[in-house]
């Protein structure tokens, strides 16, 4: 910093110069300056290849994650979806609850999954009509009864029970026999001699027990013998019903006289 | 000579790690401060050292930039502001607080002539710009301790 020009200062407002004159250059012819700009691009490209490749692998990554993650949340949803509809296919195959003369149509409201082939609750009461002990149908058989009856809910006992115990006729032999559930979804025809022999197919009704069970309500089709213990044979009973999916039942309501 | 060309290729590489993402420090800015106090203050060093702020400048535009030589402009006049605060400090007033400031203060500037000249100044340029001084500031730590170590060991 003497009396004379500082070489520091000279060369720094040279070079300053210099970038403003390449500048302006660059603007007002910019072929050559893009010429210039690809040629230090190509030198840089191998010294760059790790950082950009490593920067396409972060961004692949990232990519692959974000779409792992929307097609999960897509398959999340078109689950529900597609169980929404299953449900909603299973309903309409099935009619709406009707009543008829003496019969009250119910709406299944509960079926706890750890007592599913035992009881279920439907959305008519002793308000309706309902008491205890009468017979409930679906699709024109006999699946369970009423096994306890609140003013606007009732709970049924299902034939599948093993608490379910009722007196039941071999429509063409005239045979009776006990219905009995297992609580696993079979129904049994209990206390049958091992020289009975039935063939598959023949209907099982019910026999004259109550006031409240009228005879001759079909329970279901046999299907075949179980095992004969204790000098009897149970014969296995398949429901025409489909237990499995109960949406709508009907109730066998008593009639003025006090029964059926 | 060294040293700069390596920070000139630290940041080119991390530039095109996180290009789209980030505007990395400018870790050549700062080595060329630090460089002009770390020695003498001789005049042909320093005049030397202009030339290549200047020319690590134009590359930088060359490769990253549209218009080349707005960088060179500006690290020529860093080099020279700190140069001249640096040489009328009084030596006793020369420590690192003065070279974090002169350091920061030609980081800064190197920052904000890039968000000026090549960016639309929009709020997501703002944010870039700000990262990159925040960013800055470990790096300048670094360089501040770095030049304290020297320090100690010169005094030694």
């Amino acid at each position: 910093m003497t009396g004379k020009l500082n070489p520091v200062l000279v060369n720094s407002l040279l070079a300053a110069f210099c970038g403003l004159m390449l500048t302006w250059f660059s603007h007002t012819f910019p072929y050559p300056a893009r010429m210039a700009a690809d040629r230090i691009n190509s030198m840089l490209y191998y010294p760059e290849l790790p950082a950009r490749e490593l920067r396409f692998l972060v961004q692949a990554a990232d990519q692959w994650m974000t779409e792992r993650k929307n097609l999960q949340e897509r398959a999340l949803v078109l689950e529900r979806e597609n169980t929404a509809l299953r449900t909603a296919l299973q309903r309409s195959g099935v009619n709406p609850p009707q009543s008829a003369p003496g019969l009250l149509g119910a709406s299944v409201t509960l079926r706890y999954p750890d007592a599913w082939w035992k009881e279920i609750r439907i959305d008519k009461g002793s308000s309706q009509g309902v008491v205890a002990g009468a017979p409930v149908l679906s699709e024109g058989f006999m699946i369970g009864r009423v096994s306890r009856a609140g003013e606007d809910y009732a709970w049924i006992e299902l034939v599948t029970s093993s608490a379910f115990l009722l007196a039941a006729v071999v429509v063409d032999t005239w045979d009776l026999g006990v219905i009995n559930g297992d609580d696993i979804g079979n129904v049994w025809l209990m206390y049958i001699p091992p020289e009975k022999e039935f063939s598959e197919g023949m209907l099982v009704s019910t026999a004259l027990v109550g006031d409240y069970l009228p005879p001759g309500i079909p329970l279901g089709l046999i299907a075949g013998p179980g095992e004969t213990k204790d000098g009897l044979t149970p014969f296995k009973v398949a429901s025409g019903a489909r237990l499995t999916q109960l949406y709508n039942v009907q109730i066998l309501l008593p009639s003025e006289g006090g029964s059926s | 000579m060294i040293p700069l060309a390596v920070a000139w290729l630290l940041r080119d590489l991390s530039q095109a790690l996180s290009m789209g993402v980030l505007l990395v420090p400018d870790f050549f800015m700062l080595t060329v401060a630090y460089d002009i106090v770390s020695g003498p203050l001789g005049k042909e060093r320093v005049s030397v050292l202009i030339w290549l702020s200047f020319a690590g400048g134009i590359l930088w535009d060359f490769r990253w930039t549209a218009t080349p030589g707005i960088s060179g402009l500006v690290n020529s006049l860093a080099v020279l502001a700190i140069y001249t605060a640096w040489g009328r400090t009084p030596v006793a007033g020369r420590g690192v607080w003065l070279f974090a400031l002169l350091a920061g203060m030609a980081h800064l500037l190197s920052g904000i002539t890039h968000y000026i000249a090549w960016s639309v100044p929009t709020r997501a340029a703002t944010r870039m710009l700000f990262a990159q001084q925040l960013l800055g500031i470990p790096v300048l730590a670094a360089a501040c301790a770095v030049y304290l170590f020297r320090m100690k060991k010169s005094r030694v």
